[in-house]
């Protein structure tokens, strides 16, 4: 090529290059612009960040998302990322200044160490909706008296859902109420149909081996009614609760007895359905709900589904955790006033309806005006049990550290790591989150 | 030597300044960061002197076992990846193999794909109940030989080390198939007439002459598995437990906390250890081609 040649080329080339950069700046302006007669808000897409247990697997909220884009133009483009992943990612993104529109986060007693929301979430307080949502719920999405988030599940509650003819067929009459009740249902169940897993565990997402732990509190209050309060004071560490150690002690026997399985520690809670539907697993750590999943995941199954309380530690009470995931707007968000209207639509009557209908994992929403799906033996069985709040909502910055809790049993699975070892670790992350944050408590 | 084809100094300033910016100056901050408690909670920065570096080496720290996880998966994979893609390249330069570039294409292939997407796969393949490999062995009648690859401490490691050989080896082969190319054919020829056999060509010939590609070739792989994250993050999330974190993954889980202090020293460890390592290679390396 001759030099003029080059040089017409090189000339183009970055020339071309120039445009590019200037597209490129250009871009962000197209996406919020809005326009049109129809009072339709065109060309704005939301974007949508959450973890796979954020979005029901049912769809819903992609079809809400749909109806609210066919209504108000707007769109919402949905991000994905595995539940195991999600916290550490998100809070990677609000440092990096790359939160999407909206996204989704486990709510917890202590918002701040979760999300940060007076730095990275838009204030919500003002919206109409805010008076509507169960008062008990509100707090999990509040901070310092001004509401950062809108959520929609109801309280949760943890049991052991169970297959009613496996345990039948097993000669077992009633269902486990202690630790010892449980070992033998288990070995019933292995003996007499050894291809069935008793109790499916499932310990690669993270947090599903941590609830035996965390949402069994009603057996450590039994010892210590102002646990938490001492908890949280700093008058008392993790490694003081005996019962605890003896429950991480119980897990780590009943892995070793088989009573999980051969292939539990690479169990994935989305495959627990599954399990469950096709009688390959007779029990399985849910919520009530989980039973209506099932049926509408897998409609030939005509099994019987029960639930019955965690046994773990002998314990009796169930564990009632009033936070859940909710949906969060960035505060840095050019499109927040998109964001709102569309927490206005999901927020509407109808919408709550069909998002309760929509989504079989949930009993009930945290929207008094929505009636729940309870049946009355649930709900009779429910009341005939004391209720207590969940470690993670009772003790502050354990829910921050749920999924190193998680890594830590694992740990503990694998040998790397005993019971002793694992309370001590999450103690450790309790005392520096808690001099991160300068907790008086913890640090003086 | 012509003189006026030298270029002047300031050439290099754009490229300089761009080199500062993006990797000395954040680099800089970095280590000074490390002597600080910086944190997502605050907005001061106190000097803390040498308690990061202090949390980090005292007893039974975990982060211990971070760099010493490091230190494992660079060595492992630095030795098989060479080795490895050494024998491929041997092999793959002979004349009786046919089709020679579509096979060197099939082993290249896996380093371009994402570790992200590589790790992923794995994954599924490894799953002991559904995975490729298990069903593989128990369908040729070898199910005993099907193991949890990824959830056993004993198998972990052998199995992550396995993933990246294969991804990188490809790498490796290539390059040092430049190398061997580059060798003249008359030192063969030479040898062959004394009687060399093949064994002892390798060993007198081709291995003296490639030095200078396989301490490259050591330089890069034990930078790249210095500096691993995507990999293991992808196939193990550290697992099972913290069997298999590493530096980047604990830096990574520091920031997510908001202990941006902890993360940058153990940021700077590894940039000190990095450093060093490197010095003492590429000093090596000047020795043996002063040598030459």
């Amino acid at each position: 090529m001759k030099k003029s040649g080059k040089r017409i080329l090189s000339f183009t080339m970055a020339a071309v290059m120039a445009v590019g950069c200037l597209a490129g700046c250009s871009s962000e302006d197209s996406s919020t612009a809005s326009g049109g007669t129809s009072g339709k808000s065109t060309g704005i897409t939301l974007t949508f960040g959450s973890h796979q247990s954020g979005l029901p697997t049912s769809g819903i909220v992609q079809k809400l998302a749909a109806e609210f884009e066919k209504e108000s133009g707007i769109k919402i483009d949905f991000q994905i990322s595995p539940d195991a992943q999600w916290r550490d990612l998100l809070k990677v993104k609000e440092q990096s200044g790359e939160v999407p529109d909206i996204f989704c986060a486990d709510t917890t007693n202590s918002l701040e160490s979760a999300i940060n929301p007076e730095k990275y979430c838009a204030d919500l307080s003002d919206q109409s909706w805010v008076s509507r949502i169960d008062k008990d719920v509100l707090p999990s999405v509040s901070l310092k008296n001004k509401v950062y988030g809108i959520t929609f599940p109801g309280k949760k509650m943890y049991f052991y859902i169970y297959n009613k003819e496996i345990f039948k067929k097993c000669g077992i009459a009633n269902v486990p109420t202690t630790y010892q009740e449980l070992k033998d249902a288990c070995a019933k169940i292995k003996t007499k149909m050894p291809d069935v897993t008793p109790i499916y565990e499932a310990t690669t997402d993270g947090w599903h081996q941590v609830l035996p732990v965390a949402e069994n509190s009603g057996v450590y209050l039994k010892e210590d009614a102002n646990l938490f309060t001492e908890l949280n004071a700093n008058k008392k560490k993790l490694t003081d609760i005996p019962q605890m150690k003896t429950i991480l002690n119980q897990m780590k026997e009943c892995a070793s007895l088989g009573y999980f399985g051969k292939d539990y520690m690479s169990n994935a809670t989305a495959d627990a359905k599954e399990a469950m539907a096709k009688g390959k697993a007779a029990m399985y750590i849910a919520e009530a709900a989980f039973r209506d999943e099932i049926k509408a995941d897998y409609p030939n199954c005509k099994t019987n589904f029960g639930i019955f309380v965690q046994p773990w530690g002998d314990n009796q009470v169930i564990g009632v955790n009033p936070a859940s995931n909710a949906y969060f707007i960035s505060k840095d968000s050019k499109n927040a006033d998109a964001a709102k209207k569309f927490f206005d639509f999901l927020a509407r009557p109808e919408n709550l309806k069909k998002r309760l209908a929509g989504q079989p994992g949930i009993s009930e929403v945290c929207w008094p005006e929505i009636k729940g799906k309870y049946t009355d033996e649930d709900q009779k069985y429910i009341k005939s049990h004391k209720t207590a709040k969940v470690l993670q909502i009772g003790a502050n910055y354990v829910d921050v550290q749920f999924m190193d809790i998680g890594k830590d049993i694992e740990s503990m699975y694998t040998g790397a790591m005993t019971p002793d070892d694992v309370i001590k670790s999450a103690e450790k992350r309790r005392q520096q989150q808690a001099q991160l944050q300068k907790d008086p408590a913890f640090t003086s | 030597m012509d003189r006026k084809k030298i270029y002047p100094w300031w050439f290099a300033v754009p490229a300089a300044a761009i080199f500062f910016l993006l990797c000395l100056l954040p680099g800089l901050l970095g280590i000074g960061y490390s002597f600080t408690d910086w944190n997502s909670f605050t907005e001061k920065i106190n000097f803390v002197g040498l308690q990061n570096y202090q949390k980090i080496f005292s007893g039974h720290s975990e982060y211990l076992s971070y760099i010493s996880n490091t230190i494992l998966f660079t060595v492992a994979t630095t030795i098989t990846k060479t080795i490895l893609g050494l024998l491929m390249a041997l092999l793959l330069t002979r004349p009786f193999i046919r089709l020679r570039n579509v096979h060197r294409m099939i082993i290249f292939s896996p380093q371009v794909m994402s570790f992200l997407v590589v790790g992923l796969v794995f994954q599924s393949m490894l799953h002991p109940t559904t995975g490729f490999v298990n069903n593989f062995l128990r369908s040729i009648g070898l199910g005993s030989l099907a193991q949890n690859w990824l959830t056993d401490l004993h198998f972990v490691w052998p199995s992550v080390i396995a993933v990246d050989t294969w991804k990188g080896m490809g790498y490796i082969m290539m390059v040092i198939i430049a190398g061997l190319t580059s060798i003249a054919p008359e030192y063969y020829e030479a040898a062959s007439m004394d009687g060399a056999n093949f064994w002892q060509q390798f060993q007198h010939v081709t291995l003296p002459l490639l030095r200078p590609v396989i301490v490259n070739v050591t330089v890069l792989n034990i930078t790249y598995g210095l500096r691993v994250f995507d990999m293991i993050y992808a196939l193990t999330n550290g697992g099972p437990g913290n069997a298999t974190g590493v530096i980047n993954t604990a830096v990574y889980k520091l920031f997510s906390t908001g202990d941006y202090a902890m993360g940058t020293t153990l940021s700077s460890v590894l940039f000190f250890f990095m450093l060093a390592l490197l010095y003492f290679i590429l000093r090596s390396m000047e020795n043996k081609e002063v040598e030459a």
